[in-house]
């Protein structure tokens, strides 16, 4: 016959006193949950261990005792022994531990029989020291509320275990440091400034979501009287897309009910810690860029910038007017696109330093908006890249427009060329016999888009690789911004510092990373 | 003991399968070759008639000759714009005379166009051309000559290729379209954007016109049909013997073969045809068996 002690390992250096703890039923085995200190009434720890039995619906009892003899003490023996008289139980513990010495003594009285046989049993005393706290947190067999499930009517010895750990809750809230008339020893009393922070926080965070919830119910009552133009410009906006991003993450985060699930419950702490780090880094941002004039430079450097830029598309276009790469392009067509491109350019220059008196000024305020984090600095930046760019924008949508216009005006008049015609009701090819001049002038303008169709291809090449290079550039400030937004922060600290509070749950990351072109 | 060689059992073979019979399976009698029939359908050619149809191919040769002479003519400014306009004019004129002329009286059932439909073709053609042709003019000048040269060669060879010599009257769309895309690249290479529109709308009128204008005389002048045949092959002869006479002889020689050495070559070789039909054929679906099945469904 063997006997299992689950030891708390908290308890290694605890004071002597009475061993709290519960016999597991169908097992031989027994899990000492805390110690009761000397020194005490017998009467009043009976009350209260009753109390706790009461609130936690767990078999507490008295195990046994304690003894960890202080330099000067004399050993306790034979009053610990007369201890087990006054709790009276089917066995009795005596764990005794030398100071400076490794092992654990371990004495079982017997009460129904007599004291002969606890020599011998001696040796079959089986010690497991198990971290308190981490079976509290590590969910590994986590507490139905409530709920007992038919078929688990045999449960495990070390589920039972943890589920004892886990339902004794109001037992952990007696400390040594209380001036009641007991004093225990658990894993609470470790730290117990830092719970108490904890509580304070718990207790300030409830007016605190009042108020946030209350502030984002105003304004998504704002963002609901927006009239068409404004919702439509806000979708195509990053800083609104991310504004309402984050609605929704504060939304979620200022509910008042407490999260439900494990995973809500991560989810929440990784929006919340995400959160942190996000504005952390925009004040960052701020403390650099509002220091030595910073501003003010960025501002005189984005004006020839931009003047740069459209002198390197200026020398594109001349180079594409001129014969690029040696390329067969219609002459006449090539000038005339080229001049309208040249014009749009100058029209975009002349908007630009139209602008420039009131670039520092957006600078300015546009940094502010770092304060709500560094994902609004970025997508502020990523909408400010695309305003300046709007000529490549608008380059590119003209360049496919036509070369789209070209291919499909050319797959249609090759049918024609071949006496073929779409049919709309079958959706198929089929012959026709066209009309003399229906021929002649298709014929006509099936030559002229062949001869034109490398001009605008070329045309088309080129500005769509441009703007391939801006829509990169934005990626990669999206993809940055979504990495803050999603990145699951706190799962992966506690991954890292207190890998056993993952223990039991699947965690599903969800993160979103869209790249929008 | 082979299947052609039967003694055999007193039971008579039959061509059934459906009952079993002392033979084997690719037993024949001697009934076999009796259903043999040789060159079911042939037709037997007059030379003379061939040649005559062979004429609407060498025409088409030759009006392809008429046309590049035309170019060559305009390319060293030997026929100015006007003139080629002018001329075309007449033609188109006295072609659309001729055509009326010799319209077939009532055809029951097919609308006849209208003399306002062809305005309106007319003004299309004109006013499209004109529009394009200075367009058409620039469209090709960075595209080196031979690179022209070549496309054009091509494309009237597809032009002669995909000819519907049998039915010239619905222009075959393929045909008609490569010998204008043919005429605006050889069109692009001339000094003005006059010239361009000379040459296209003659162009027009080679290509697209002058078959249905010989259609219309081969269906009901048959008679004239030769005489118009041997002028035009000819007239593309002479044409280009006046600027490059390889050319014409090489044209002269392709006219001699296609149309009085082919059909000669085709008659002596009928002879020599020897087409078996018989029983080991597929199966042919008879017409009647539709209206069979319609029967019977109705």
């Amino acid at each position: 016959m063997v006997l299992k002690v689950f030891f708390p390992q908290c308890c290694n250096r605890a004071d002597s006193g009475l061993l709290v703890g519960r016999w597991i039923p169908g097992h031989d085995s027994a899990v000492v949950l805390a110690v009761i200190h000397y020194p005490f009434i017998p009467g009043q720890v009976k009350q209260y261990i009753q109390q706790m039995q009461a609130q936690s619906q767990v078999e507490l009892s008295v195990l046994g005792s304690w003894s960890l003899p202080k330099e000067g003490q004399e050993s306790m023996e034979s009053f610990l022994r007369d201890l087990s008289t006054i709790f009276p139980k089917g066995r009795w513990l005596q764990i005794s531990r030398q100071m400076g010495k490794m092992g654990f003594t371990c004495h079982i009285v017997n009460r129904d029989q007599s004291k002969i046989c606890t020599e011998e049993e001696e040796e079959r005393v089986i010690f497991v020291h198990y971290d308190q706290r981490k079976v509290m947190l590590s969910q590994l067999h986590p507490a139905q509320s409530g709920i007992h499930e038919p078929q688990s009517d045999a449960p495990s010895e070390l589920r039972q275990m943890f589920q004892t750990v886990a339902h004794s809750e109001p037992l952990f809230f007696l400390d040594r440091y209380d001036d009641g008339p007991l004093k225990s020893t658990h894993w609470q009393s470790e730290g117990r400034e830092a719970s108490i922070i904890v509580e304070l926080l718990k207790q300030a965070s409830v007016p605190l979501c009042l108020l946030v919830s209350w502030l984002l119910s105003v304004w998504t009552w704002i963002c609901n009287l927006c009239v068409y133009p404004v919702r439509f410009l806000s979708t195509k906006l990053s800083t609104c897309i991310q504004l309402s991003y984050r609605t929704e993450h504060m939304t979620t985060l200022s509910s008042p009910n407490p999260a439900a699930t494990h995973t809500h419950f991560m989810r929440k702490a990784n929006i919340l810690v995400s959160f942190m780090v996000d504005v952390a880094l925009g004040m960052l941002l701020i403390s650099w860029l509002y220091r030595d004039n910073r501003i003010t430079v960025v501002a005189n450097t984005l004006v020839p910038a931009a003047d740069h830029v459209a002198k390197e598309l200026d020398k594109l276009l001349q180079w594409l007017m001129g014969a690029p790469a040696g390329l067969k392009m219609n002459r006449a067509l090539d000038q005339v696109l080229g001049r309208f491109f040249l014009y749009h350019i100058h029209l975009w220059i002349s908007y630009i330093h139209l602008m420039s008196p009131f670039i520092e000024r957006i600078l300015w305020y546009g940094g502010l908006s770092a304060c709500l984090g560094l994902t609004f600095a970025l997508s502020l930046l990523s909408d400010m890249v695309a305003l300046l760019t709007f000529h490549i924008y608008c380059f590119y949508v003209y360049g496919a427009r036509l070369y789209c216009l070209k291919i499909y005006g050319l797959s249609s008049l090759w049918r024609l060329f071949r006496g073929k015609k779409w049919n709309v009701l079958r959706q198929r090819v089929d012959s026709c016999s066209y009309d003399l001049d229906q021929l002649f002038i298709g014929t006509l303008l099936f030559t002229i888009l062949l001869f034109l169709l490398p001009t605008t291809a070329l045309y088309y090449l080129v500005f769509t690789l441009l703007r391939l290079v801006v829509v990169l550039f934005q990626g990669i400030l999206h993809l940055s911004v979504d990495f803050i937004n999603s990145f699951p922060l706190f799962a992966m600290g506690l991954r890292i510092c207190r890998p056993y509070r993952l223990a039991g749950t699947h965690y599903h990351m969800d993160t979103t990373v869209c790249l929008s072109v | 003991m082979g299947p052609d060689s039967a003694p055999g059992p007193a039971v008579p073979w039959q061509k059934i399968l459906w009952e079993r019979q002392p033979f084997p399976d690719n037993y024949v009698d001697q009934r076999f070759l009796e259903e043999l029939r040789r060159n079911e359908g042939i037709r037997q050619y007059r030379y003379w008639a061939m040649v005559k149809e062979a004429g609407l191919v060498g025409q088409q040769l030759s009006c392809v000759a008429i046309f590049i002479t035309l170019w060559l003519y305009m390319e060293q400014s030997l026929l100015s714009p006007e003139t080629l306009l002018w001329t075309s004019l007449l033609c188109a004129l006295l072609g659309y005379g001729l055509y009326q002329a010799l319209s077939s009286p009532a055809e029951p059932g097919c609308e006849p166009r209208t003399r306002l439909a062809d305005l309106q073709s007319a003004t299309i053609f004109l006013s499209f051309t004109f529009g394009f042709s200075p367009v058409l003019k620039t469209l090709t000048e960075s595209v080196s000559t031979d690179t022209v040269y070549a496309m054009s060669a091509l494309m009237l060879l597809a032009h002669l290729v995909s000819f519907p010599y049998a039915q010239p009257f619905p222009p075959g769309s393929l045909s008609l379209n490569a010998a204008l895309f043919a005429s605006v690249c050889l069109a692009s290479r001339l000094p003005g954007a006059l010239h361009t529109f000379a040459m296209l709308s003659c162009a027009l009128l080679v290509f697209a016109l002058w078959p249905c204008l010989l259609h219309r005389i081969k269906e009901n002048a048959s008679s004239q049909f030769a005489g118009v045949c041997v002028g035009v092959c000819i007239g593309g002869v002479v044409g280009l013997g006046s600027q490059w006479l390889g050319g014409a002889v090489l044209l002269a020689l392709a006219l001699g073969s296609v149309t009085l050495l082919c059909p000669l070559l085709l008659i002596r070789l009928q002879r020599h045809k020897d087409n078996i039909h018989g029983p080991w054929d597929e199966a042919e679906i008879q017409e009647d068996l539709g209206r069979f099945l319609h029967h019977q469904t109705g």
